[in-house]
């Protein structure tokens, strides 16, 4: 499957090549009956066998998916909303993680097990009370409502956290405090520029999870200021919601994500080889 | 990499400076010692503000009736009884064990191959690692309706592709493994690539040495991947699997959307799991007191699920 | 009401507000109305769910040409199962419900029961003079035990049978709507019509889509269903439930239907247009619906006839009601007296397919047909249906019981369950959920 160059480089095959091919159609195809069923009547999707190439309607719909909601303005709240969370879980998950993997101080165990504990929530129940803090705030219906309960995420602790243990050699912060380094120093020269590829998967992964947040959203925001999902689960009109509208909105407002994806992703993942290509 | 940080040293010692020294050293020290508390700190606040008050409230809540809008009324334990004889919760919990095992088990080894796949050198790689990501992309909304039309019995791909080599249409929608089998197919295709891209990035921090070194022993690939970078991935390898186990026992939007928005999970509720038997007491129902149970009980059962996760790892890396 | 109080909400809001200044809050303005004097330009919050129409027909726009210093800011979410709650929400916290809120059929027996301090009774606003030209029982369902009208009522769904004039004739079966209506006059001639369509039909075509629509067309002919007068819970003892469980689940499990299940399937919204089911009950706003799923290459396949059974049956609609907490209420009245007129529910007829439910309305509609039905009148079908229909007895847990009868009986006609068994499960399962 894989030949080794020497210096056990491993660089990929005919069979690699394959597998990954095969992999990547299978993960593709739905984004592609996505947009067949965005393109195709309601009626036209119903027959079996289903269509499987695109039909003429994809901008009528998307021109009707916009027209009933106001989708620009979601898709202008949603990026406000995950970038602002996406930059704050990014580096105060960093600097806890950094802390609960190389720091010691006293209570650290139990303090890293409460914070992995606070992942263990299910999501769905705790939104009667903390809408009824969000109007005690005065914040329900604003942007603030639904960026704060996501400023830190323990996944984000819990996964800076095991990086770092992996990624950050001791010898280099002993190396720093022998030079009389403060913490922030250290934390500045040499623990971020290491946590950089960290940083980036998590900041990746962490955007997408705001961008599709949908559940909280939909309880605290109404249309008249909504994020993307918020929008997207208000499309359809009318007894009979039009599944192709539906698709289309939904198409508009997974390309956002897409596109970031496709301009950063390049950088994102070529900072992951970056970091592990050592001198 | 050296740091150049160090201030040159006072050719000869003077009173004022050593206690400006001391004076600096001590606040060094005081900030080399609460610098971790300040680190944590902003986690664990913004926790206790949304999250910590949330879930106390829950509890509080759990003790009552309460119908989403009407009064409560305090009950005391009545909702964990009723949950605890109700043969729908123990369907709930072997539905939530079912679908997790089918959709966890084989999604991280194919992250774990996907990951040493992309892991080589080879043209197009971010091409590749784009389209792995590109599923935790779609919200779950989305993915559950494309996969929906996909199962539908009648109109749907996959039954269309079925007949094609000849096996009979299935009932994925109302079929007791068919429609859990569905519903981890919808999580497999979403989550593989977003666990690839973590044990990418754990297997990018190993150090080329070892392999090297592997190389010079004369280890083929195989070898190296079973002595060199699986151990390397081990904190990692823990990590996905506790938020794996984590995400398992909560899923709720798959089977929900799969199901149309109906939160029975099936006639026979064969696909209905704690999460959206949460759901469904919560905001069909509209029982808040008993989801409020439920979730205290689902959240003790994952404390206990990940305690023994942890234990059990740390038992292995001691032996090993 | 509100929750009470508990220690930990202050605690919280402490530290939240120390969070606050720590983080960045950027946001644009929320949903409070803005403070208006009565007689000053007054801005109107309206927040529906999908099956309204007033926003498609154009009535908001026409409203606020018509009244200078109005403006509706109108807010709509698709799915009722996410719009409750997130009202139910608001409603609970005291804040951030909209001067105008929908509400539908199923939930009003909940808000006249439970929740009658939360909203404003009517008949105290401009919206009182309307009431009395409803149908008796449409606005009976809005009436508190004390008299109090929460909601004005938008529209209602009185039942018919639809059906593939194709596939019957192909069958062997009656096509026109006057022969059909005759020969099945009762439900069991209906069924028995099923046999002879099963005998003789296409390969892959069922007589009705689900046993649970065709229970729920019996059952929604009856006035006393799961509670009596009294709002006591009959769902166990009461034969008509019984006899249409039976009747439907004898069709199920003898193969007279599709096996999909109403809405949430999409085999069921394909099946419209693709043939798998010859006949459905359905409500005048199914029209429309049934226009959008078969497209146009289902134009002329489909007819209407009077519905079996020989009662009128409804299934659906919707009221406008005014929370108690809304700053605007006689402005909000006279909108939802406007928009629930005799002229403009003709109008929302014509355009999107709600039956009116004032009984100006219903005659304005009564000569309407429907090309795309082969002409049927669909307008004097479901008027005569609407003024048939018996004054149902609603209570506040009725959309649970008939999940529970509906999905036994899913398990009937999908999962081989035995009708005894599933009777037996769907008890339980009620006692469950409801005690």
């Amino acid at each position: 499957m894989t030949t080794l160059a020497p210096r056990g480089i491993l660089v990929a095959g005919p069979r690699t090549y394959a597998a990954l091919a095969a992999t990547a159609l299978v993960f593709l195809l739905p984004f592609y009956y996505l947009v067949v069923a965005a393109s195709r009547p309601m009626a036209e999707m119903a027959q079996s066998p289903p269509p499987l190439t695109p039909g003429p309607l994809l901008f009528s719909n998307i021109a009707k998916a916009l027209d009933q909601q106001n989708i620009g303005l979601a898709l202008v709240n949603s990026l406000v909303v995950a970038g602002v969370i996406t930059l704050s879980t990014v580096l105060l998950c960093t600097l806890a993680g950094y802390a609960f993997a190389k720091l010691r101080f006293r209570g650290r165990g139990p303090l890293f097990a409460l914070a992995v504990g606070t992942m263990m929530i299910p999501p769905s129940l705790g939104v009667v009370p903390l809408y009824s803090l969000m109007v005690a705030l005065g914040l329900a219906g604003s942007l603030a409502s639904v960026i704060l309960p996501s400023l830190v995420a323990a996944f984000g602790v819990f996964f800076m956290r095991q990086y770092l243990v992996q990624a950050l050699p001791d010898e280099l912060l002993d190396a720093a405090k022998v030079d009389g380094a403060t913490a922030l120093r250290t934390v500045w020269s040499v623990v971020l520029p290491i946590a950089r590829p960290g940083m980036a998967v998590l900041g990746m992964l962490t955007f997408m999870t705001a961008w599709n947040d949908f559940f909280w959203p939909v309880i605290a925001l109404d249309t008249t200021n909504p994020t993307v999902q918020v929008a997207l689960a208000a499309l359809g009109g009318g007894y009979v919601p039009d599944t192709g509208v539906i698709m289309a909105g939904t198409l508009v407002g997974t390309l956002p994500v897409v596109v970031v994806f496709l301009l950063l992703g390049r950088q994102i993942v070529g900072g992951i080889v970056a970091g592990a290509v050592k001198a | 990499m050296t740091l150049t940080l160090s201030r040159p040293e006072p050719a000869a010692p003077d009173a004022p400076g050593q206690r400006r020294r001391a004076r600096r050293s001590r606040l060094h020290a005081f900030e080399a010692r609460s610098a971790p508390y300040a680190y944590i700190a902003p986690f664990f606040l913004l926790f206790a503000a949304f999250g910590l008050f949330p879930l106390i409230d829950t509890a509080w809540i759990s003790l009552h009736r309460y119908r989403l809008g009407s009064s409560m009324s305090f009950i005391g334990p009545d909702n964990f009884a009723w949950l605890f004889t109700n043969p729908a919760f123990y369907n709930a919990l072997l539905n939530t064990f079912t679908i997790g095992v089918l959709s966890t088990v084989p999604q991280l080894l194919l992250a774990l191959g996907l990951a040493h796949l992309l892991n080589h050198r080879m043209r197009g790689r971010t091409f590749f690692r784009v389209a792995m990501l590109m599923p935790y992309a779609t919200s779950v909304a989305a993915a559950t309706l494309v996969f929906a039309q996909l199962f539908s019995r009648d109109a749907g791909l996959i039954n269309w592709l079925l007949g094609v080599v000849g096996v009979n249409p299935v009932d994925w929608r109302n079929g007791s493994w068919a429609a859990q089998i569905a519903i981890s197919s919808i999580i497999i295709w979403r989550w593989t690539g977003y666990n690839a891209l973590i044990y990418l990035a754990g297997m990018q921090s190993i150090s080329q040495d070892l392999y090297e070194a592997a190389a010079l022993d004369g280890a083929n690939a195989w070898q190296q991947f079973r002595h060199v970078t699986l151990p390397g991935l081990r904190p990692t390898i823990l990590f996905t699997i506790v938020v794996s186990t984590i995400g398992a026992s909560q899923v709720f939007g798959e089977p929900l959307i799969f199901g149309g928005g109906a939160a029975e999970g099936g006639a026979l509720g064969q696909y209905q799991t704690l999460g959206l038997f949460l759901y469904q007491q919560g905001w069909q129902i509209g029982q808040l007191g008993r989801a409020a149970a439920v979730a205290w009980v689902m959240f003790l059962m994952i404390v206990v699920l990940v305690l023994v996760n942890a234990a059990l790892a740390r038992r292995r890396e001691r032996a090993a | 009401m509100q929750l009470p109080p508990s220690p930990a909400r202050k605690g919280a809001a402490l530290v939240a507000g120390l969070a606050l200044l720590a983080a960045s809050a950027c946001g644009s303005g929320g949903t409070s109305p803005a403070p208006q004097d009565a007689a000053g330009p007054v801005e109107l919050s309206v927040s529906l769910f999908g099956t309204f129409g007033y926003q498609e027909t154009g009535l908001f726009a026409e409203y606020e040409k018509q009244n200078p210093g109005v403006t509706i800011k109108y807010d709509s979410t698709q799915s009722e199962d996410a719009y409750w709650p997130a009202l139910q929400t608001r409603l609970a916290s005291g804040k951030g419900s909209s001067d105008v809120q929908g509400i539908e059929v199923a939930r009003i027996a909940d808000v006249v029961t439970n929740q009658q301090d939360l909203w404003t009774d009517l008949r105290d606003t401009a919206a009182g003079s309307a009431v009395a030209g409803y149908l008796p029982w449409k606005e009976k369902a809005a009436t508190t035990k004390d008299g109090a009208v929460l909601g004005l009522g938008t529209d209602i769904g009185p039942m018919a049978l639809c059906y593939r004039s194709d596939l019957l004739g192909k069958a062997g079966l009656p096509t026109d709507p006057a022969t059909l209506a005759a020969q099945a006059s009762t439900w069991q001639d209906y069924l028995a019509l099923g046999e002879k369509y099963k005998a003789s039909a296409p390969a892959g075509s069922a007589w009705t889509d689900s046993a649970g629509g065709l229970y729920n067309a019996i059952v929604s002919g009856e006035q006393k269903i799961y509670y009596d007068a009294s709002g006591a819970l009959v769902y166990a003892d009461n034969p008509a439930v019984k006899q249409a469980f039976d009747t439907a689940a004898g069709a199920g499990s003898t193969g007279l239907t599709a096996k999909l299940e109403q809405f949430v399937d999409p085999g069921w919204d394909a099946g419209f247009g693709s043939g798998t089911f010859a006949t459905i009950a359905c409500p005048s706003w199914m029209i429309g619906y049934i226009k959008g799923k078969a497209g146009d290459a289902g134009a002329g396949k489909w007819n209407v006839t009077t519905l079996p059974g020989g009662r009128g049956a409804n299934w659906g609609g919707s009221y406008l009601a005014i929370p108690a907490t809304s700053p605007h209420k006689e402005q909000a009245a006279k909108l939802i007296t406007w928009l629930t007129a005799p002229e403009q529910q003709a109008r929302l007829f014509t355009k999107v397919g709600n039956f009116p439910s004032t009984t100006g309305g219903i005659a304005q509609v009564s000569a309407t047909t429907d090309p795309y039905f082969a002409n049927a009148p669909i307008g004097k079908i479901y008027s005569t249906a609407a003024q048939a229909a018996p004054v149902q007895i609603l209570g506040p847990d009725d959309g649970v019981l008939k999940k529970v009868m509906t999905k036994a009986l899913l398990s009937v006609e999908a999962n081989g369950v035995s009708p005894a068994d599933a009777w037996n499960a769907a008890q339980q399962a009620a006692k469950q959920q409801i005690g």
